[in-house]
């Protein structure tokens, strides 16, 4: 091992050190509300990590996160933005949650599951599809069309639910219960399922992808410098449609995954928003794909542990969001001052 | 205004203006002097350092070291409003006026006060001037349905409708048609009558002549000469023209030892017919460019203009469509194959733009050696990267061209702008090109670097490969070519052998002048 570097431990020192000061900020607010910030962070973490409970919990509420922020590891290393993996997300959940209940009594189990892991990535590539082509013949920004398309998803997937794909036999808009025999199967010894293998296969894999083969490379120079991707010769636009649709894919499969795993069903008001904590992390990660499991996992955690606590204490469930957004805002402020640091 | 009223034996003066950008001195201590009712053409190459000089001015840029006189009183122009409120006025070569604006509201645009608009008032002043100078326009029009000539008059109104008394422009003909020149000119001719300035920035010398009261020539960076009215008028225009290549080119060596290579004449790689290819504004940039290149030969080809020597080392790279015309890499038809096709034929571009085009800073030297081979052997199969053969190689670059970096991992930025281009031109002389596309392979190097460079280019021709130099540096072009081909206006104005050419004969033909 000659080549280890110590300058490559910086990163990760940045990332927890702000993770601290948002924590330490977090305590202030905490104080000024006229809370004890040891008290709600001890039982946060007791909560959160002490018990089985908390950390099953977060790890299934990882998940998703997990291969989401895969895809986007893809398309950020490409300098491409998407914003939109909740509507690919929910069009992904939702051909799940349409699918399954007929699918699974057509074909043998193993068949049905990869079946309906294909369906999701589909309809979450078909939902960015639009905005890719936009991007890679008109130079059409991603951010915008990615963003708008989820709106688009979020109305569709409502109306969907509550008309053609309603199950009639229920009273609540959404789609046929999964049979628990045809979920998808939990981890041998545990109570976690086969997804968080799927979730960190899938993300190592694109992290290998992303430096190992000539496609990353491709995607690495396009984020550097595209002006130079374009005079070597590289197809940039057609880069452009892959790192896209890799990306809505990842997103489509994390909605099939959790309908499939987790929710039994699709139900139409129901949008777990995972794309607006998977693209912090995945940037907090610093487009590492080993980086994102510890800060997905945190960032899990904060949610679940923040759930529980809300409830004794009184602190509201969003003040895990504040944290988050605190952690986002000092990372930005690591990078300012490592960047001034680094010029002198 | 006031100002116009007093005279003054000097309008403008700057004195000792140097102005550095991150690589280049694009002034270097240069003085200018501007009088009361004169038309005064800057004249220079391309990157000489005439719009920046201008840009200074007329508050675009703000200089690192000189001083701005004007009426007499020491000046800081930090904005173009300040050039604006001392009576100087720019008009780009890319137009600023905002299209969906009629001719008046973009007149009266950030100099109206008050809140409502009163534009009949400045339509009445419009009118008054336009018929003054004969400019004559119709303020309702919408600028985007005007025509170019149309446009740059709005301009030139919008600049004496603020009562500016100097006027620049900067390459004001290279959009018009000789018949808008000429009015132009007649415009211009006009302006000096009332008493104002006009600065006309160009690199067309017959141009210059035609019109000028004085010219000043700038090479590099520097005020190179100047020709007042007295010795412009005291000479005719052949002396004249003479004089000023003499100043803008320098002395060029007259015969330098260029041991003339094997030439396989008979063993054309590159040859180009009648192409044509739409230049950055979407008009016909190359006009109907037809030569070859032999099998031993390097060609060296020469222009003023930046955009028409890049847009023919493109055309050959790929990176820009051809419209018309044939492009044959040894016998076969390559005018529809891609960047990535050329490439893997053995056809080599090495861009002057280095540090944007040529490589990636911010990625190590070994991931920008293989910038364009990342797709072959022994650099990857099926589509994963070999790191060991990708370092290895790198290794094997830096050794033997003698790149001063710390290692296949250091990024490329920590090199110097020399070891840079060692390296760009390393990686493209590997694997036995068969055409090589340089643009100004040794700009802003120091003199042993450019030798290596040249001694490279050369051993690369000797082993049989053709090389299309395409530079502006006359010493380059003279000890390196076996042949010279002259860009003018997108075409090719001459051709010709080492042997026949004299630095006069380049020049003239550079600046259009045919005998």
């Amino acid at each position: 091992m000659k080549n280890v570097d110590f300058a490559g431990f910086k990163p990760t020192a940045l990332s927890i050190v702000s993770i601290l000061f948002s924590l330490m900020t977090g305590s202030i607010i905490l104080l000024a509300i006229g809370k004890d910030p040891l008290i709600y962070f001890g039982l946060l973490f007791s909560r959160g990590m002490g018990s089985s409970l908390g950390v099953i919990e977060s790890i299934i509420k990882m998940i998703p996160l997990l291969i989401i922020s895969a895809g986007l590891l893809a398309c950020f290393s490409a300098g491409l933005w998407n914003i939109g993996t909740d509507g690919q997300f929910l069009i992904g959940a939702m051909l799940a949650g349409w699918a399954a209940p007929w699918v699974s009594n057509t074909l043998p189990y193993p068949a049905y599951l990869v079946a309906i892991a294909l369906l999701g990535i589909f309809g979450g590539m078909a939902w960015i599809l639009l905005p890719a082509v936009l991007k890679a013949r008109y130079d059409i920004n991603e951010i915008i069309t990615t963003l708008m398309m989820s709106w688009v998803a979020i109305n569709l997937v409502t109306w969907l639910v509550k008309g053609p794909i309603n199950d009639l036999s229920t009273v609540p808009a959404q789609t046929t219960l999964i049979p628990s025999v045809y979920r998808l199967p939990m981890i041998p010894f545990t109570r976690i399922h086969a997804g968080l293998i799927i979730g960190i296969a899938t993300l190592l894999g694109i992290h290998w992808v992303i430096r190992k083969t000539t496609l990353g490379y491709q995607f690495r120079v396009m984020l550097m410098n595209k002006k130079a991707a374009m005079h070597a010769g590289m197809c940039v636009p057609r880069l452009t449609v892959y790192g896209l649709l890799i990306s809505g894919g990842l997103a489509g499969l994390a909605g099939a995954g959790d309908v499939l795993a987790v929710k039994g069903l699709f139900q139409g008001n129901w949008n777990p928003q995972y794309g607006m904590t998977a693209i912090p992390l995945v940037f907090l990660a610093r487009l590492n794909g080993w980086a994102v499991i510890p800060l997905a996992f945190f960032f899990s955690f904060l949610a679940i542990g923040g759930e529980f606590v809300a409830r004794d204490l009184g602190v509201p469930v969003f003040f895990v969001h504040v944290l988050e957004g605190l952690t986002l805002l000092f990372f930005a402020a690591s990078e300012y001052f490592e960047k001034k640091w680094m010029r002198r | 205004m006031k100002i116009g009223m007093m005279t003054y034996k000097t309008l403008i003066r700057m004195i000792g203006i140097t102005k550095k950008f991150p690589g280049v001195v694009a002034n270097n201590n240069v003085d200018f002097v501007l009088h009361p009712s004169e038309i005064h053409s800057i004249l220079g190459e391309n990157g000489a350092g005439k719009t920046t000089l201008m840009n200074i001015l007329a508050g675009m840029h703000q200089p690192d070291a000189g001083t701005i006189i004007v009426r007499d009183q020491t000046v800081k122009i930090r904005s173009p409003q300040d050039s604006l409120r001392l009576g100087i006025g720019m008009v780009y070569q890319h137009f600023t006026l905002i299209p969906n604006l009629t001719v008046i509201e973009n007149l009266v645009l950030g100099f109206e006060d008050g809140l409502f608009l009163n534009l009949s008032r400045a339509e009445q002043r419009l009118q008054k001037i336009s018929a003054t100078f004969g400019l004559s326009i119709d303020p309702g029009r919408k600028i985007q349905d005007l025509s170019v000539s149309e446009r740059q008059r709005t301009e030139i109104l919008k600049i004496l409708f603020h009562e500016s008394d100097v006027l620049i422009l900067d390459e004001p003909t290279s959009m018009l048609s000789p018949a808008e020149t000429e009015d132009l000119f007649h415009t211009l001719k006009s302006l000096r009558k009332a008493g104002k300035s006009v600065v006309l920035i160009t690199h067309n010398l017959s141009e210059a002549l035609s019109i000028s009261d004085r010219i000043t020539i700038m090479r590099s960076g520097k005020n190179a000469g100047e020709l007042t009215g007295d010795m412009l008028r005291a000479m005719d225009a052949k002396t004249a023209s003479n004089r000023i290549l003499e100043v803008m080119f320098g002395a060029v060596p007259e015969s330098r030892e260029r041991v003339a290579e094997k030439v396989f004449a008979n063993e054309p790689v590159l040859e180009l017919k009648r192409v044509e290819a739409l230049n950055s504004q979407g008009v016909a940039g190359l006009k109907c460019v037809s030569f070859g290149i032999a099998k031993g030969e390097i060609v060296g080809v020469t222009g003023v203009d930046s955009e028409d020597r890049r847009l023919l080392a493109e055309v050959i790279g790929g990176q820009k469509r051809t419209t018309a015309g044939k492009l044959l890499f040894r016998g076969r038809d390559i005018t529809h194959t891609n960047i990535a096709q050329r490439f893997e034929l053995g056809i080599r571009y090495v861009t002057d733009d280095r540090m944007n085009e040529g490589c990636v800073l911010d990625m190590a030297l070994a991931e920008n050696a293989i910038l364009q081979s990342y797709y072959r052997q022994p650099f990857s199969r099926l589509g994963i990267l070999n790191h060991v053969n990708v370092q290895s190689f790198t290794g094997d670059l830096i050794n033997r061209f003698g790149i001063r970096a710390t290692g296949p991992d250091a990024r490329v930025r920590t090199l110097s702008g020399g070891n840079i281009q060692k390296f760009i031109l390393a990686r493209s002389l590997s694997g036995g090109p068969g055409l090589i596309v340089c643009s100004n392979p040794t700009y802003g190097l120091d003199a042993t670097t450019v030798r290596l460079i040249h001694q490279l280019l050369r051993e690369e021709s000797r082993q049989g490969a053709a090389v299309l130099l395409i530079t502006t540096d006359m010493d380059e072009l003279f000890s390196c070519s076996n042949r010279i081909g002259i860009l003018f206006n997108g075409e090719i104005s001459g051709f010709m052998d080492r042997n026949d050419a004299t630095a006069e004969k380049i020049g003239k033909l550079m600046l259009g002048i045919r005998e």
